[in-house]
């Protein structure tokens, strides 16, 4: 163990606060967590090298840990860049298969946690009503969905222009298909060298023969 | 040095001072009677909250399951109880142990404002002696206790005494720290903060002058490791925390 467990300690502590406080204010997901218990998933990082564990208990709830001496039902190991990617993903599935992540063990429950976790639907407006009431804290937030939801916009938006920048305007970088028909031509030379460096050495050896077969 | 050297003499350690070994316990008994009302608020304090972090993967170590009797010695308030009351289930029973009336009728009231006693007894025991049969006991831990035994070599070989063959001892308590900077820092917030804290909220600054006197004269994590090995338990090994500022050791009877 390379960390000290009491830092890994603080974090998971921390980690299972926030978990336990998002399905505080998602019920239904807890209720659909407690049908996976005893899930065990072990989470091994290669680089920095740090194992921890998360399980799903008997009530639905997550705990996080440093140290199990059981082993887990499905264990995820890959780099920190490897798992920073696949959190940052837009299609964790996706990146979970095209990665450089290995999974070990049962995956068939990690699949459901996933499908359970996609349909977290936190009522993040219930602690806001609680602390401020609910006439005030209605209109709060509804304010943060507006900002939420127009900084959503306008960060697709900026997306897309900015790749049409990069694209049309700027010629900075070739369109798609511009590449996909270079990879193809590179991919069908690649194959042709391979076909003509075979013929070659099938000729050496032909030739070897008959030079043999003359002395 | 051990505690067994320390008695040649019929002497022994009470934080700095020397004392005559029967008087030890009824010190030591002093210094929690005092704090006893305030303990868990000036640990808190003390540690920054930091013994809750060491606790919490001491019980991670522990690797214990439902149905599991768990001895949790000087458990004093009962935090330690309080988990392992959950983890050990229905089936499973938790012993809280200490010398210490005061702290062990706070740990129950405690206990009881959790209602977390169905799988709990209170003991009021010895370490040294421990009043339990032989090889019943799936786990020990000591949290901070084992520095204020008298004989720690006796306490030891009696918690192995009542282990079952393959039960494990965790034994968590400050130790040495291993970079000489925060060595130093950490005497000057002992001998100066600490008893300033002490004597603001329990106006009493000698108890935990005595706390910080005792954590320097407490074998540090080779030593105990020796002290562990040398009480029969095997596998033994130690994990340092913040710094060496606590250990955890774990021993395993063979």
């Amino acid at each position: 163990m390379d960390h000290d467990p009491a830092v890994i300690a603080g974090v998971s502590l921390a980690i299972e606060a926030v978990i336990a406080k998002a399905l505080e204010l998602s019920p239904g997901t807890q209720g659909r967590l407690k049908q996976l218990h005893p899930l065990d998933i072990e989470l091994h990082c290669t680089q920095p090298s740090l194992r921890v564990f998360a399980s799903i208990e008997e009530d639905g709830g997550v705990q996080i840990a440093n140290y199990r001496e059981t082993k887990a039902t499905v264990s995820i190991e890959g780099t920190w860049r490897d798992f920073s990617r696949l959190a940052s993903a837009s299609d964790p599935a996706a990146a979970l298969i095209n990665g450089d992540i290995k999974i070990s063990g049962d995956t068939a429950p990690l699949m459901q946690l996933q499908a359970i976790l996609g349909e977290l639907d936190i009522d993040w407006e219930a602690p806001i009503v609680d602390a401020i009431g609910p006439v005030l804290g209605h209109q709060l937030a509804e304010v943060i969905r507006a900002i939420l939801s127009g900084s959503t916009t306008a960060h697709r938006r900026m997306k897309r222009q900015l790749s049409e920048f990069i694209l049309e305007e700027g010629r900075l970088s070739p369109p798609k298909q511009e590449l996909d028909s270079l990879f193809t031509a590179i991919d069908e030379l690649v194959l042709r060298t391979d076909r003509i460096e075979s013929r070659i050495k099938r000729i050496r050896k032909r030739a070897s023969n008959l030079i043999g077969v003359v002395e | 040095m051990s505690s067994q050297d320390n008695l040649t003499d019929d002497t022994t350690d009470f934080g700095f001072e020397r004392v005559k070994t029967a008087e030890k316990a009824g010190r030591v008994r002093e210094v929690f009677d005092s704090v006893a009302a305030q303990y868990d608020l000036m640990n808190d304090l003390m540690s920054g909250g930091l013994h809750r972090l060491w606790k919490r993967f001491t019980i991670e170590l522990s690797a214990v399951r439902s149905g599991q009797t768990v001895l949790d010695i000087a458990g004093g308030t009962g935090d330690l109880a309080a988990k392992f009351s959950k983890l050990v289930g229905a089936d499973g029973k938790v012993i809280l142990a200490d010398i210490n009336a005061a702290m062990l009728s706070v740990g129950r009231d405690r206990l009881i404002d959790r209602g977390a006693l169905s799988n709990i007894d209170v003991v009021q025991a010895d370490a040294q002696f421990l009043p339990f049969d032989d090889n019943s006991i799936d786990c020990i831990t000591i949290a901070f206790g084992l520095r204020n035994v008298t004989d720690k070599a006796k306490a030891l070989r009696s918690m192995h005494r009542v282990l079952k063959p393959g039960g494990r001892v965790l034994v968590l308590e400050f130790s040495k720290p291993t970079s000489p900077l925060l060595s130093k820092v950490y005497d000057a917030y002992s001998f100066s903060a600490l008893p300033a804290m002490g004597k603001l909220i329990t106006d009493d600054a000698d108890s935990y002058r005595y706390l910080a006197e005792s954590i320097r004269k407490h074998p540090d994590q080779e030593s105990l490791l020796e002290m562990v090995e040398d009480a029969g338990f095997v596998d033994c090994r130690y994990h340092n925390m913040t710094g060496g500022i606590v250990a955890v050791h774990r021993g395993i009877k063979g």
